[in-house]
């Protein structure tokens, strides 16, 4: 097979957001679009599964090692779902078949930035993975507020977009290639080397709404349709995951501060985002900063600098991923504040169940995933030595205890309406099949792990 | 497999009760009971087949995820048989004295059911994840029964309780990540005995100390106690004081001694402090209550107070003083408690100056209520006697201060006093307005209490019944401190 072919799921994606936008000529029903590209994700997970583990190519610009199979199954992954549910409840009052295409080509877009082995490849990814997100954070058009997030969303993220490149630039003059095989080769040691790692990963940081470059977060979250919060802060955030952990395993020999500097930021975005996320009101704004959290969490894995750290920042991000898209999905449904969830157990006792499960997940309680997120991060954090940060995580995993189950003691305890949404029946699997990974990845663990445990 | 089936028969019974039909509560209830009743059959079935001369039995092993050496790890000693059967047992009978709940019973049997997987698989756990998860997989069911069918205050106390208990076991998560990093691997059985370095020894302690401590719970840590068992409904109370508060004092002899004997050594002198404070202080506040399930509550905190007073002494009394005091506690407290409850639906109040005079209206609950209240102050001849008396004498025999010691026995005259003043008012005199119109127990709650009444006369008249399962088990957990 050449290496052409090792892409096939790149090319299906393409080939889905172009026939997303036409779909509904053929069958002239709003949610065909989605449907279709739900398919055509679900084929592009099922090829990449297929293809699996592949040697560099094109020159050395990509490659199909265990990480990047590892995420472009799981962006597939979540994505197909994401569009599956779009198929049965839509986006509201726009027209979702635009909706379809962008969520598509920032898959593709995700994909790519996990197998770039280039600089160059890497940014264009990057971009080709945020510039549908920019859309689709203002996809409601006559909404001042979504407007305005949007636009923050954006200025900031081509702020720092830039930044990186910047980064990205001096990188470039060390090595004299923008190869990752080369700048590896070329350990950017000293002052320079610092200077370049601390400009790219603040692009990063910022992507990821880390503390202290989070504060676009919460706007753009609280001003967009939920439905597009659900996409935007799970899949690009899985994908910058990756990258993040394969920038820090390129620059670390040359920049021994790095580890600091992950830590540094995990405490900030810990401490910040779960204590931000306490007062909220609205669920788009409490799952952006929690949404800061997590990501602190993640940067302590990344801040033990071991392989198991690696492995973990991946592991755990997708172990949020998967129940944070689910919840914002259900949010969609129910309405954005925390109030609109009350009275879900009358009236939704399936939706209420599983949001128990989603949301105990996001805390860590046992059997679901997070809680195995949780411990092989602080196992390889603790490895490290790093056991204040580890503590200060404990604490604040209890906080988030707190938030999250205003959300359940609203869904339980209080008085709501009781007409329910119309029954969706693809909305609902999406968000079952969601539920279903939270559980089952988390009491079938071992081969994630094993996998992603040797991956580094 | 028996201990597997043991553990998720309640999760199928579980599983289907919460599918059955809203309005279908009888069939609900009738699942539960059965599935419960199964249950405890199994474990008795369990115990007849137990040899107390050998360590663990029955044993599982499968591997979960063997790259971190995380497997799926069962066994029962004579420790963990003893609180199973305790769990198998007060789980049916919380089922069959939930006999009337009218409030969406589905979901109520459900959550009674997931609740007996979370306690049943804490006691046989022997890998440090499995625990964990079987630990925290208790919380969710108890949360729901407290915020759902408890009193007015409710939503503070199931709260309360959940993020109190959450905050105890993280760092208990931190503990055993530790552990692990030294022995490289979760499996309990095997850590017991490595003699890991004395510093390591006293934090991991630590860790563990929080984490056991809130569920104990142990002054100053026990504020959420009162308010859960007041608001939670009867089954839930008699379920969180007789299993749940044992998981505190189950993991300081399963865990915390055998893996850090040297720090359980040096931690004994503060623990037997705090236990001889929460013994008095329990006892004080127990004194001053108006409220029935409250002052039950407050009691609870006392003796749970000679658990750990037991337990830090380090010796083959007060260790087998320890387990008696948590299984009597289980039994008394689940009477009480029961009969607390049964008195409230009658007479819709639990104060004790409007219920008096029980024994003259009715005769079978004042007399029940009498006995487990004897039972409770410790009075020779009944189960409550045999715990108190050796973890006394342990704690006087080890080597940690007397003066705790000697505040501790004033804990038994404190009982005495608050409790006999509590039967004075409450099962003496003329019955109250409140009472005066009440009927007697019926034969289902009759039922419900004598299977307690027996075990409180088995274990008070014959302590072998249940010191001969824990003997061997305590006398090897006592070399290890010793060698430490």
């Amino acid at each position: 097979m050449s290496a052409l072919a090792w892409f096939i799921p790149e090319y299906l994606l393409l080939a889905g957001a172009f026939l997303a936008l036409f779909a509904e000529l053929i069958v002239r029903r709003e949610g065909a679009g989605a449907a279709a590209g739900a398919l055509f994700a679900t084929l592009a997970a099922l090829s990449a599964v297929a293809i699996g583990v592949r040697p560099v190519a094109f020159g050395g610009m990509l490659e199909l090692d265990q990480v990047s199979v590892t995420v472009r199954v799981a962006l597939a992954v979540l994505s197909a779902v994401y569009l599956l549910w779009l198929a049965g409840r839509g986006m509201g009052p726009e027209r979702s078949r635009e909706a379809t295409a962008l969520v598509l080509l920032a898959t593709l877009g995700g994909m790519l930035m996990v197998a770039s082995r280039d600089l160059m490849v890497l940014f264009i990814s990057i971009e080709l993975a945020t510039m549908p997100a920019y859309v689709l954070m203002g996809y409601r058009r006559d909404d001042e507020h979504t407007l305005e997030g949007a636009l923050k969303y954006f200025l900031l993220s081509m702020t720092t977009s830039l930044v990186m490149l910047y980064g990205f630039s001096f990188l470039f003059g060390i090595a004299g290639s923008t190869s990752f095989g080369v700048i590896a080769a070329t350990p950017s040691a000293g002052l320079l080397g610092a200077f370049s790692a601390v400009f790219v990963f603040v692009g990063l940081f910022a992507k990821m709404s880390a503390a202290p470059f989070h504060y676009w977060a919460p706007d753009a979250y609280a001003g967009a349709s939920p439905a597009s919060v659900a996409f935007v802060s799970t899949v690009p955030k899985l994908a910058g995951a990756a990258v993040m952990v394969r920038l820090a395993v390129l620059l670390a020999p040359g920049v021994p501060a790095l580890p600091t500097v992950f830590a540094v930021a995990s405490l900030l975005s810990m401490l910040l985002g779960n204590l931000a996320a306490f007062p909220q009101s609205d669920v788009r704004r409490l799952m952006a900063y929690s949404g800061v959290a997590h990501t602190g969490y993640m940067l302590l894995a990344l801040s033990a600098g071991s392989a198991a750290g690696n492995a973990a920042a991946i592991y755990y991000t997708i172990a949020y991923a998967v129940p944070s898209m689910a919840i914002m999905l259900l949010a969609a449904e129910e309405g954005t504040a925390v109030d609109d969830f009350a009275g879900l157990a009358a009236r939704r006792p399936a939706a209420a169940g599983v949001a128990v499960v989603l949301l105990l997940s996001l805390v860590g309680v046992p059997p679901m995933v997070g809680m195995f997120g949780k411990l092989v991060l602080f196992t390889a954090a603790l490895d490290a030595g790093r056991l204040a940060l580890v503590l200060v995580a404990v604490v604040m995993s209890v906080v988030s205890a707190g938030y999250y189950f205003r959300i359940l003691r609203a869904a339980f305890f209080a008085e709501g309406r009781t007409e329910r949404v119309a029954r969706a029946l693809p909305a609902s699997v999406a968000i079952m099949a969601l539920t279903a990974v939270t559980l089952s990845l988390g009491v079938f663990t071992g081969p994630l792990l094993r996998w992603l445990t040797a991956a580094f | 497999m028996l201990l597997s089936a043991i553990i998720f028969l309640p999760l199928v019974g579980a599983i289907v009760t919460a599918l059955v039909p809203k309005d279908r509560g009888d069939l609900a209830r009738w699942i539960a009971a059965g599935v419960t009743t199964i249950d405890l059959a199994l474990v008795v079935f369990l115990a007849l087949k137990f040899d107390v001369a050998q360590g663990m039995q029955f044993a599982e092993k499968v591997a979960w995820v063997p790259q971190f050496g995380i497997s799926y790890n069962l066994g029962v000693d004579g420790i963990s048989i003893t609180m199973l059967f305790l769990s198998a047992l007060l789980s049916v009978i919380a089922v069959v004295a939930s006999w009337k709940m009218e409030t969406k019973p589905t979901a109520y049997f459900a959550m009674l059911l997931l609740l007996e997987v979370g306690m049943n698989g804490v006691f046989v756990a022997l890998d440090f994840v499995l625990f964990y998860v079987f630990w925290e997989l208790v919380l969710v069911p108890m949360y729901f029964l407290i915020g759902t069918w408890g009193g007015p205050r409710k939503e503070y106390a199931s709260i309360k309780f959940f993020l109190y208990t959450l905050f105890g076991s993280v760092f208990m998560l931190v503990g055993i990540i530790a552990l692990y990093l030294q022995a490289g691997t979760f499996d309990i059985t095997a850590m017991s005995g490595l003699g890991l370095p004395a510093t390591f020894q006293w934090w991991v302690f630590a860790a563990f100390f929080l984490g056991f401590a809130v569920k104990v719970p142990v002054f100053p840590l026990h504020t959420w106690l009162p308010d859960a068992h007041v608001e939670a409904p009867t089954a839930a109370s008699v379920l969180l004081a007789g299993i749940m508060l044992k998981m505190g004092t189950y993991g300081f002899i399963r865990i915390a001694l055998p893996i850090l004997p040297h720090a359980a050594n040096q931690w004994a002198p503060f623990i037997t402090a705090l236990a001889a404070i929460s013994i008095v202080y329990g006892a004080a506040l127990a004194f001053a209550q108006k409220d029935l399930k409250k002052l039950v509550a407050y009691s609870s905190v006392s003796h749970m107070g000679f658990v750990m007073l037991g337990i830090a002494s380090g010796t083959a009394e007060g260790l087998n003083g320890a387990i008696a005091v948590m299984f009597s506690h289980g039994v008394v407290t689940g009477m009480l408690f029961l009969i607390v409850g049964m008195v409230y639906e009658r007479t819709h109040t639990r104060m004790i100056q409007d219920v008096s005079g029980l024994s003259h209206q009715v005769p079978v609950a004042g007399g029940l209520l009498a006995f487990a209240s004897f039972a409770s102050l410790g009075l020779p001849g009944l189960s409550g006697f045999v715990g108190e008396f050796l973890t006394l004498l342990g704690a006087w025999k080890s080597s940690v201060p007397a003066a705790w010691v000697v505040i501790a026995a004033i804990g038994v005259l404190l009982a005495a006093a608050y409790t006999l003043s509590m039967v004075q008012r409450v099962v003496l005199g003329t019955p109250s307005e409140a009472v005066s119109k009440i009927t007697d127990l019926t034969r289902r709650e009759v039922a419900l209490l004598v299977p307690l009444v027996v075990l409180t006369l088995t274990v008070g008249l014959y302590w072998n019944s249940l010191l001969r399962f824990t003997d061997p088990v305590v006398t090897r957990i006592v070399a290890m401190l010793a060698g430490a």
